[in-house]
């Protein structure tokens, strides 16, 4: 249904058949119990015999009670449990013991694929560099080959924006900063967004496994001109 | 006599302060007050302006001609921009009136008025434009702001350069025009007309019935009264009707927002004022809205149902009252003074202290300051009078769920809150008096705000919604004619809410680059936050089990809360899912997620609090019928508006932004169906908000002519619904306070299962046994 990455689409479905379970009984039981035990017209019989200024008389289930807190709570960790490897997915070390191996020699190509479970794995990766500053972004191919990675502007809008081109089938692991206050670049078809923070570097993997060109926007309000700082991103073949 | 003489005489010195404060923030807004954006000029590179630069604008007319194109060169000299830099400098031009068109790469357009070089243009020193002059006639100023730049790279790219400014007027052909309205001040001076014109219509009244009462001696008492009254129902009925006011404003405010996004790159209002619209709608919803109705019901309610005459600290509780508008009116300031805060409400550091933020953010943090302290002197009193001021046979397990939920939010914003004013007292300091601790030039960490704002901000949410689990808690048993089942796990779970509330914030950081231990630490503990709730949500279900459910309209926004607060409870678990956060953080399904549990958990809470504690409060029954009117249109219109929010989120909406982008021939952004979707959520807002116009016709129908309330209308059991309605003052007399029974003594006195265990190791004690029968 959501078709953003096969990483996502996988966790999205899983948690949708749960949360679909989940509203299933809790609605389910709502509007039951809301029909079959409504009081009739005028008739208000009062069931456990409430009375002004005494405490109720106690009503209650240790064995439901525990019930609705253990099984809520095996839910969770069961949902924690499929979370975890997208975790390590999206934040995979940089090195031989990550997903996505070291840096590229001269020439090499990551030969990224996408195995059954939707997660990216590569040979190598390349390094670039992205920049936030009111209210642009740069690009810094650090020295890539053109084919790699290359920067250009485009009109969007009626304004110059910055353009990154990437390659498909390449892994790309982004350096980030900003030189004034916090931005957040979004790639919405990599699934995937981070702050960049002024005074400090974040990082970012980026693997563009098929061509599409989509619009790059600003997540993190960063003032006046905050929904024009935008880029595009192009990844060719 | 003498003694209203005083009060008379505190009364005028208490209107001319108000007034003072109301004219203050317009003198501000005069050239030489506090200024805008647009004098402290660009993205300039070094603090303060250099002489050895000069900047020059060249290709000007003395005077223009209408809609006549200029060619217009800007450069300058000096500096240490020097031949064989990476880059040479850079500039900024801001016009008055007219239209820049730009022709080649080196110059970029930042709106009509507004140009700057390129990233292609910053090595040069001088720069080719057209102006087109606009046809009013009136004189134009041009503000241009040239950086010189040595063309060293990298984080420290702008040590060393220099910066000036030039101005230059252009003439007009004719006399000058009106300058442009504000909107936000017609807006103002409307509802200021419009309520003045509807205070004389309400004197006019009072006037017309009864002529010869007409007098100030009649009114000074009156006013004097709820000025200075210590009462708490009537500093409740204060915090009530201003939590409702600013419920309506911050809706005006989601109003504008809505029109402004209706459709794709409208141009309704401004970023500059779109903006300042979603940071004070936030704000206003959770601290001058949500917070005060929270605390109106917590005055009103919490003595009576523990029987108690009044707040342990009444004094302080007027105070804490009173700060509250005053600070309405400071975080207000801003938009007076022409740039109300635009930060959202988190504020996030070092946008919040740099220069391109609006003036107004001051004034909001230091508005905010005073909320704290307000906060901070409503959660000693609750915790005060709820430990020591209980009726007698009243233990902790026996008091009324409401008065828990009272106790836990309490305490969660009593432990949280100082954060939060650290982290304003150090944003107010560094704007105000150029401290540092944001400064990131300086050392400063911008994280710390974050954390202090998120270690306050999540519990916060909950300190706002924990009340209306206890509203929800009493109406369910009181209509379903049952005790609330579980009391004990209720209780825990309140109190398990609490506790888990202060080591999820973690998650609204997930993507400001913590480190991944941490990130699956967060991710657990977030996600046990749905235990405590899941356990409140069955045994809400559960107390219906076998009763007798009366609908009325309190019951019917309980069940919508059940069905709203559930989606939102499941909606948030996707955030702590990794995988998925890193995609849905900012986008609409955060908005979605929280406003189905803000509007759908604590407003419908509110709503039902409203419909279930009115009568109690003012003697008067609600109308059913606007009553079942208001919650069916309401609750239609509001799930038509943030349901499919959810959907706009997934597919990369993001928030913040005044407009947003539908995918074009070659570039990718949202699908088409996202336009009209917009559309029919800005339709159906305006839906939702007049809908609750018919609460307040309710509630001010039923003041004048309702049905005269029962002291106990809906067969509650505790002790608010023992006094009559309205209830007297004191509430309970100090000498004669009702003692509480229990309907479970026998229990109670009887040993539990582990107590029966132990009790196999005990001698058998006839003599006790005797005694006690």
């Amino acid at each position: 249904m959501a078709e953003v990455t096969a990483l996502y689409d996988a966790i999205w479905d899983e948690y949708i058949l749960w949360s679909l379970l989940v509203g299933v009984v809790t609605f389910g039981w709502l509007y039951h119990h809301s029909f079959y035990y409504r009081s009739s017209e005028g008739e208000k019989p009062n069931v456990d015999e409430l009375e002004v200024g005494v405490f109720p008389r106690e009503n209650d289930n240790l064995r439901l009670e525990i019930t609705w807190t253990v099984l809520p709570t095996l839910l969770i960790v069961y949902l924690t449990y499929i979370s975890w490897a997208p975790l390590d997915a999206v934040w995979s070390q940089v090195g031989e013991d990550g997903w996505h191996g070291d840096v590229c020699a001269d020439g090499q190509s990551s030969n990224n694929y996408i195995d059954d479970d939707g997660y990216v794995h590569s040979e190598c990766y390349h390094e670039i560099g992205i920049t936030g500053q009111q209210w642009f972004w740069e690009f810094d191919c650090m020295g890539l080959s053109e084919d790699l990675c290359s920067t250009d502007f485009t009109t969007f809008e009626g304004e110059s924006k910055p353009q990154l081109n990437l390659k498909a089938g390449e892994t790309y692991f982004a350096n980030m900063t900003s030189r004034d206050v916090i931005h957040a670049p979004k790639f919405t078809n990599f699934g995937i967004m981070e702050d960049v923070v002024p005074g400090q570097n974040t990082y970012l993997w980026l693997p563009a496994t098929e061509e599409v060109a989509f619009l790059m926007m600003c997540a993190e309000y960063c003032g006046d001109n905050h929904a024009y700082m935008t880029a595009k991103i192009n990844v060719e073949d | 006599m003498a003694r209203n003489v005083v009060a008379s005489r505190c009364l005028v010195v208490f209107s001319i302060l108000a007034l003072a404060m109301v004219i203050a923030p317009a003198v501000t807004s005069l050239p030489t007050g506090i200024s805008g954006i647009k004098d402290s000029g660009c993205n300039c590179h070094g603090t303060d302006p250099s002489d050895s630069v000069v900047p020059f604008i060249g290709g000007l007319p003395e005077s223009y001609n209408a809609s006549e194109t200029y060619t217009v060169t800007v450069s300058f000299t000096g500096g240490p921009s020097t031949d064989g830099n990476a880059n040479l400098g850079g500039f900024n031009l801001w016009a008055s009136a007219g239209t820049f068109t730009v022709s080649d790469s080196d110059v970029r357009i930042w709106s009509p008025n507004e140009v700057s070089h390129s990233y292609e243009g910053n090595d040069q020193r001088s720069w080719t434009f057209d102006w087109v002059a606009p046809d009013s006639g009136a004189a134009v100023d041009f503000i241009l702001h040239t950086n010189s730049v040595n063309g060293n790279e990298g984080n420290d790219g702008s040590s060393g350069d220099m910066w000036n400014r030039a101005d230059a007027t252009v003439l007009g052909f004719g006399p000058a025009p009106l300058p442009d309205v504000d909107p936000f001040k017609v807006l103002a001076t409307l509802m200021l007309v419009s309520a003045i014109l509807f205070g004389i219509v309400v004197l006019y009244v009072f006037y017309r019935q009864n002529p010869s009462g007409f007098e100030w001696n009649n009114f000074a008492p009156w006013i004097t009264e709820w000025l200075t009254s210590t009462d708490h129902k009537k500093i409740g009925t204060l915090y009530f009707v201003q939590g409702l006011f600013f419920l309506g404003v911050g809706g005006i405010m989601a109003m504008m927002i809505r029109l402004q996004l209706a459709s794709p790159g409208n141009d309704f209002i401004t970023q500059e004022y779109y903006n300042q619209f979603f940071t004070l709608h936030g704000t206003t919803m959770i601290f001058l809205a949500a917070m005060p109705l929270i605390a109106g019901f917590a005055n009103w309610i919490v003595p009576l149902q523990i029987g108690a005459p009044d707040l342990a600290f009444p004094r302080l509780n007027a105070f804490s009252f009173w700060l509250q508008p005053v600070a309405a009116l400071l975080i207000f300031t801003g938009v007076f003074s022409g740039g109300g805060a635009d930060t959202g409400w988190t504020g996030y550091a070092p946008y919040v202290v740099s220069e391109t933020a609006h003036a107004g953010v001051s004034m909001w943090a230091a508005g905010q300051i005073m909320l704290v302290a307000s906060s901070t002197l409503t959660g000693i009193n609750f915790l005060t009078t709820i430990a020591v001021m209980r009726a007698p046979g009243m233990g902790w397990f026996q008091m009324p769920l409401f008065t828990w939920s009272i106790l836990v939010a309490n305490v969660m914003l009593f432990i949280s809150i100082p954060a939060f004013g650290v982290g304003l007292i150090q944003v107010f300091l560094d704007r105000t008096i150029g401290t540092a601790f944001y400064d990131v030039a300086a050392g400063g960490d911008p994280l710390l705000w974050s954390h202090l704002f998120w270690y306050f901000g999540h519990p916060e949410v909950y300190v706002v919604v924990v009340p209306a689990f206890g509203v929800i808690s009493e109406v369910v048993a009181t209509s379903a004619r049952r005790s609330i089942f579980g009391y004990k796990s209720m209780v825990y779970a309140l109190a398990g809410i609490g506790i888990v509330a202060f080591v999820v914030y973690g998650h609204h950081m997930f993507t400001s680059g913590m480190s991944p231990a941490l990130r699956f630490i967060t991710m657990l503990t977030t996600m046990l936050v749905a235990v405590p709730t899941g356990i409140k949500i069955f045994n809400w279900l559960k107390t219906m089990h076998g009763g007798s459910l009366v609908y009325r309209t309190h019951t019917l926004w309980t069940l919508g809360f059940l069905v709203t607060f559930t989606l939102g409870g499941i909606s948030g678990m996707f955030f702590p899912s990794m995988g998925m956060d890193v995609h849905l953080h900012e986008t609409y399904f955060v908005v979605a997620h929280f406003h189905y549990v803000l509007v759908g958990g604590t407003v419908f809470g509110m709503f039902a609090a409203i419909y279930y504690w009115f009568p109690k409060m003012t003697g008067r029954m609600l109308d059913e019928r606007l009553g079942v009117l208001h919650f069916l249109t309401g609750f239609i219109a509001y799930n038509a508006v943030f349901w499919p929010m959810h959907r706009l989120g997934v597919v990369g909406m993001i928030r913040r932004t005044h407009t947003y982008y539908i995918t074009t021939a070659d570039i990718q952004a949202l699908p088409e169906w996202a336009a009209d979707w917009n559309m029919q959520i800005s339709i159906a807002a305006y839906v939702f908000f007049a809908s609750n116009l018919i609460l307040v016709v309710n509630m001010i129908k039923s003041l004048i002519r309702g049905e005269k309330a029962p002291a106990d209308p809906w067969g509650g059991w505790s002790f608010e619904w023992m006094v009559s309605s309205p209830p007297p003052t004191p509430s309970f007399d100090p000498q004669n306070i009702p003692t509480l029974l229990n309907a479970n003594e026998h229990v109670a006195n009887e040993p539990g299962r582990l107590g029966q265990w132990f009790q196999r190791f005990m001698v058998a004690d006839d003599a006790a046994e005797g005694e006690s029968h």
